[in-house]
């Protein structure tokens, strides 16, 4: 059970990978999708024995390798932090593989997409039950590739290329931040087995590096590495261009799951972040000027995809600030009940492009939501969830984030509270913004395509529906389990609170006023939003008009890619052509200067020894046996 | 019998004449601008050269292991100068010819 | 007596005699079939191989042990994925003859022997009959003129070699006053000092065996016969021989003449820093790209024998883990290149790969990544190789070497990437034909093996350690 979990996806993705081509694509999809139903009854079962009956476990597989005093094994740790990612994880990649069916009926390669799909989710269940950094770091490159390959995965396509490469080197950016903090922790724990680093931090807690508290720089890195991953501000540029994958691997990868990886990250490495209150505190900082940031760019985006991809962004800052003030639970509460809305907006999404033939531009939809009523209806369900409305999954998570903000009581924490009142109201806002403009108001799309609009087909619909109960009921159903009143019980120190944070208990204990603000504030957003869409409808239009600087300062995204572009492409870009210049073409050439020339002279002269002649063979052996005699009798 | 001493032809004599023939042999291979079957008796002077090195020490240290070693080294350079001499076969075949300075299109 | 020692090779030996009759008995072409019943052959070698009980046989001359163990089962099963490289390329090239894969069966038994030998006489012999099939097949394409003369001078050096070699024997066996290794180790641990007969005919023997790993100076047949023998050809010869003649380097070097290890290092150091060197920097303008892969066989020897430098433990393991990976990458690297074909016509320069990424993608893919590991690139397998040995020289006190190492794998990846470069970026050149069934699969077990090696390396790494502590027994 516990290894089935792991490994199915893994044999899905062999099958449907190296035997796509011989047993079919309709074949190799199904072996996939049952690969990952066997995988998400292991993880529910897995979740029910670990979490629920509290018998946490670490299952060995294999040494890796033991040199230089480094043993490092494979192993697979089964605690509460874990489980709830596995069922998850392997809960709603299950749904998206049978989504996939669908929605990739038309591809040419169904087996390849399936087989980067379930290798995804094989390399990011490594990366949640990792025993030790470095087969969580093995889990976290894998889910990098995989995420790489799937926003490529139209290779023909420029945009998608270019996308692939921009994830693949920001993400890098994260990496080596990640690995120095690796590397820090066997530096100053002599292990990286979570079991030792996390029983060896009283020791180390003061331990200084370069003068600086060794915690404390090990949290910075490794939350840096997180941003990277989780999009965070300044390292949050390719996740709206990662859009040009699939839908289906935008709900899978880019907002159910992997974006997740630096939450659950934090929420690991919680006994060292506990100790390191500096580097706590720029996570919380860092988390709530994203989640507000975000939103602010949300609200004037066109492009579908793009809008759910910075709510993406926006709901990762309110989990990394609510990690950021102790309360970890809060985060991974967030983490879990936001995979099911997000998810189900994205697929959701998917069934409009569907429905619209490939149109992503919510400018050109419009007049629809008769047509598909379906997928209408879970699109609300998933806005409401995102808005927090009550009873909602989402109005339990989100709410909790902010009380543990203002029950912080510090600095950040209130910045951090500001930050998430507003980002709320935005997040409504924007929400329906996108479902006034999406599916009601007078039809822009062609006469051609609105003939065409249909419902998708039931391998798709099911799918939606099952993630649409799982965004209204998983909210309410958990709410005790992770973060009420059972809350020890259920995690049994899979997270740890330091003793000085109280955060978990004062956060039931603010002002009446609290709980009932983000409520309030949510339902504001959808009333304004109502009016400048559906009331009135000029009003966008003459704001935009009346605000030009501000309006085109979010409409380009607060202008970080050309920053970027200004401060590292272009460089980069004028010295490659410089070292390209000067080396490769030259080497080539035979026009060199400096190394290149002394490589391209020693090369010649190598080469020039080659004459092809026997006797010139012959005599340099000889010449060669004369100098190793010399050598041997000298040292004699 | 003293006179008969002195003459006597010891190991260093059997050793010097063996590597006279072994540098022959070596020279021949790379010093020969005619053909190819010039450097195939060079390498036969080189084992001979080593023939007689192993014979001269297993007289010298009463030991057969150097007359069965040479047997050996005998047998195997007829089977290697068979193979030789069908490599140059198939050579000369190809290009007509078997000067050594031509067998050179093969270099850098 | 305790014959059955030696029954893999037995086995192999009375497997080949069949093998040659079934082949030449029917009226029709009978290629397929022998190649099938060859590879079975190795295969069935290989598992007696791991079956073998340890000891010594023959009146000590033939020697099993756990060295010879995983050395007999790496270069049986690269001579076997050799020949499987062979089985499509030579029927297409019109020179699928049943002769062969019988040429292949006795090379491979000389290899065996080779790694068995615990005497000068038996290690002649193994080097004997490696060698004689290996000139036969490197002239194979009898009609090419290039495989001819690739054929001829292979014979000329080696012969020559292995002239060398014998002359080396003879001193030893003159001095030492036997040819067993056990007695060679046990004369010169009783003399103090030692005479310029045995340093001349110490010196002799690395060199004829450095000739067949083809180690600087010695190393000047490789590109050119590299070059001009039918690819399968070229690949057999840069994994199972070489695989084949190290094991016997080692042994010769640690057992018989282990007492001289301070005079012979510094001879296997200045051929290790030659070789990686000169493969790192004449490989760098070549387009013709099995001269490339010459060059770079040329290179990774260099740093094989920077772990027989070490001498001891974590070399040797370093110089095992090394082998294997580089038989792995090389053959996966060669099964690309066989199958490079347009139109039905095979190609050979780094050109003709152009485009491949768009045309072909998962070939691309594959070479890429063995292209990326010979590189040293982490995590691939290529990288581990590397480190290993890096990391027993640097224990070892030779720093010089490690330093030389990095700087050379640096350059050598220039000549590597500029491949990839050439799959991904360059405009096609035509779009190359479809690589066989059984290409492919070498290529996938390659690249699986390259990739996966970093997950658990585990299992090869004890495997060489034994291996290693078996030789030199500590």
């Amino acid at each position: 059970m516990f290894v089935g979990a792991i490994f199915f996806p893994l044999l899905g993705a062999t099958i449907s990978g190296f035997l796509g081509r011989w047993i079919g694509d309709r074949a190799a999809q199904w072996v996939s999708v049952t690969c990952m139903v066997l995988a998400a009854l292991c993880g529910i079962l897995a979740f029910l024995e670990v979490a629920l009956g509290g018998h946490h476990t670490v299952v060995p597989l294999v040494t890796w390798m033991d040199v230089g005093g480094l043993e490092v094994s494979w192993a697979l740790r089964y605690d509460t932090l874990s489980v709830v990612m596995v069922a998850m994880v392997t809960f709603i990649s299950t749904l998206i593989h049978l989504y996939s069916v669908g929605y990739m009926s038309h591809d040419a390669t169904p087996a390849r997409f399936f087989a980067y799909l379930s290798l995804f989710t094989f390399m990011m269940l490594m990366l949640v039950t990792a025993d030790n950094l470095a087969q969580l770091f093995f889990g976290w490159e894998g889910v990098g590739l995989a995420s790489y390959l799937l926003i490529g995965y139209w290779y023909d396509r420029d945009s998608a290329n270019r996308a692939a490469m921009k994830a693949f080197i920001v993400n890098r950016v994260g990496d080596v931040c990640f690995m120095l903090g690796l590397a820090l922790v066997f530096y100053v724990f002599g292990s990286i087995e979570f079991e030792t680093i996390f029983a060896a931090i009283p020791q180390h807690a003061e331990d200084r590096f370069g003068g600086v508290r060794a915690m404390e720089l090990i949290g910075f890195l490794l939350f840096l590495g997180a941003c990277g991953k989780s999009a965070q501000l300044g390292l949050h540029t390719w996740l709206p261009d990662a859009m040009e994958g699939p839908t289906p691997v935008s709900a899978l990868i880019h907002a159910a799951t992997m974006v997740t990886a630096g939450v659950f990250l934090v929420c690991r490495m919680s006994p060292i972040f506990e100790v390191a209150p500096t580097a706590l505190g720029f996570v919380c900082f860092l988390g709530a000027t994203t989640a507000l940031f975000a939103a602010t760019i949300g609200c004037v985006q066109n492009d579908i995809k793009r809008v759910i991809a910075y709510s993406t962004c926006s709901q990762l800052g309110y989990m990394f600030f609510a990690a950021g003030v102790g309360a970890y639970q809060v985060a991974m509460f967030h983490l879990f009940t936001h995979a099911f809305f997000k998810a189900l907006l994205f697929l959701a999404a998917g069934s409009v492009i569907h429905a619209m033939s490939d149109e992503q531009d919510i400018r050109r939809m419009g007049g629809i939501w008769k047509k598909i009523p379906i997928t209408y209806a879970v699109f609300w369900i998933g806005s409401l969830a995102l808005a927090g409305v009550p009873f909602f999954a989402g109005y339990y998570s989100k709410d909790a984030i902010i009380e543990a903000a203002f029950a912080a009581h510090s600095g950040v924490g209130t910045y951090a509270f500001l930050c998430g009142i507003l980002a709320a109201f935005l997040t409504a806002f924007y929400s329906w913004r996108l479902i006034l403009l999406t599916f009601h108001g007078e039809p822009r799309a062609d006469h051609h395509t609105m003939e065409h609009v249909h419902e998708s087909p039931w391998v798709m619909l099911i799918p939606l529906l099952v993630l649409a109960t799982g965004a209204i009921v998983t909210g309410a159903i958990f709410a005790p389990l992770f973060i009420g009143e059972h809350e020890h019980g259920f995690w049994r120190g899979a997270i740890v609170n330091g003793p000085h944070n109280h955060v978990l208990h004062a956060m039931h204990e603010v002002p009446s006023w609290v709980p009932v603000l983000p409520t309030i504030i949510g339902l504001s957003g959808i009333a304004l939003a109502f009016l400048m869409y559906v009331f009135v409808p000029s009003l966008p239009h003459r704001l935009a008009e009346r605000f030009h600087g501000p309006y085109h300062f979010l409409l380009n995204k607060w202008y970080f890619d050309e920053l970027y572009d200004r401060i590292f492409v272009q460089p980069a870009q004028r010295l490659a052509t410089v070292l390209w210049k000067t080396g490769d073409a030259k080497i080539i050439d035979g026009l060199p200067n400096g190394a290149a020339r002394l490589a391209a002279g020693v090369s010649r002269g190598a080469v020039g020894l080659q004459t092809g002649r026997v006797a010139n063979y012959a005599f340099a052996m000889i010449i060669g046996l004369v100098v190793l005699v010399t050598l041997f009798l000298f040292r004699a | 019998m003293g006179g008969i001493t002195e003459m006597e032809i010891g190991l260093a004599h059997y050793l010097t004449v063996g590597a006279i023939l072994f540098v022959l042999g070596i020279f021949g291979i790379f010093l020969n601008r005619k053909n190819v079957i010039v450097i195939l008796m060079s390498v036969e002077l080189i084992l001979l050269s080593v023939n007689l090195n192993f014979v001269a020490f297993s007289a010298k240290l009463q030991d057969l292991t150097g007359q069965v070693f040479a047997l050996f080294v005998l047998t195997v350079a007829a089977a290697e100068a068979a193979i030789g001499l069908a490599i140059v076969v198939i050579y000369f075949r190809n290009r007509g010819s078997i000067e050594v300075e031509e067998i050179s299109t093969l270099k850098g | 007596m305790n014959w059955t020692l030696a029954l893999p090779e037995l086995v192999l030996a009375i497997g080949t005699l069949l093998i040659l009759v079934a082949g030449v008995l029917p009226k029709r072409e009978t290629y397929f079939p022998v190649c099938m019943a060859s590879i079975g052959a190795l295969l069935l070698t290989a598992v007696l191989v791991l079956a073998q009980g340890e000891g010594s046989a023959f009146g000590g001359q033939y020697i099993a042990d756990g060295f010879s163990r995983f050395m007999k089962v790496l270069a049986l099963l690269a001579a076997a994925v050799g020949l499987l490289l062979a089985l499509d390329f030579n029927e297409k090239e019109r020179i699928g003859r049943f002769e062969y894969p019988v040429l292949l069966l006795l090379a491979s038994l000389g290899m065996l022997v080779m790694i068995s030998a615990n005497d000068l006489l038996v290690l002649y012999m193994g080097i004997e009959l490696l060698s004689l099939p290996l000139y036969v097949i490197a002239a194979f394409d009898r009609d090419n003129g290039r495989s001819a003369e690739a054929g001829l001078k292979y014979f000329v050096l080696g012969a020559l070699a292995s002239g060398l070699m014998l002359y080396g024997s003879s001193l030893v066996y003159g001095f030492a006053g036997a040819t067993g290794f056990d007695q060679i180790a046990a004369a010169f641990n009783h003399q103090h000092g030692v005479s310029a007969g045995v340093v001349v005919g110490v010196v002799f023997v690395i060199a004829g065996l450095a000739f067949k790993v083809s180690a600087v100076p010695f190393h000047m047949w490789t590109p050119d016969v590299y070059e001009g023998a039918p690819t399968p050809v070229t690949a057999f010869f840069s994994a199972a021989p070489k695989v084949a003649a190290l094991a016997l380097l080692a042994r010769v070097l640690y057992d018989p003449f282990g007492d001289l290890a301070p005079q012979w290092q510094q001879v296997i150091i200045l051929m290790s820093l030659l070789s990686m060197v000169l493969g790192a920097f004449a490989a760098i303008g070549q387009q013709n790209i099995k001269r490339l892969m010459a060059y770079s066989s040329i290179g990774h020897v260099g740093y094989a024998l920077m772990g027989l430098a070490v001498a001891d433990t974590a070399g040797l393991r370093g110089l095992l883990i090394y082998m294997a990976i580089y038989v792995a990458m090389n053959l996966g690297a060669f099964a690309v290149l066989i199958a490079m074909r347009r139109q039905g016509k095979a190609v050979e320069t780094v050109a003709d790969l152009a485009g491949l990424g768009r045309t072909d993608p998962m070939r691309a893919a594959w070479m890429s990544i063995f292209m990326f590991s010979m590189a040293g690139i982490p995590p691939l397998a290529g990288f581990f190789g590397k480190l290993y040995v890096f990391l027993a020289a640097v224990q070892g006190g030779l720093w010089l070497l490690a330093v030389v190492g990095v700087l050379a794998s640096v350059v050598s990846a220039y000549y590597y990437l500029r491949i990839v470069k050439v799959m991904y970026f360059d405009e096609a050149a035509g779009r190359l034909d479809d690589a066989p069934a059984s290409l492919g699969v070498v290529m996938a077990a390659a690249g699986i093996f390259t990739l996966a090696f970093a997950l658990w390396p585990a299992p090869l790494v004890a495997a060489a350690q034994s291996a290693a502590m078996a030789l030199l027994g500590g």
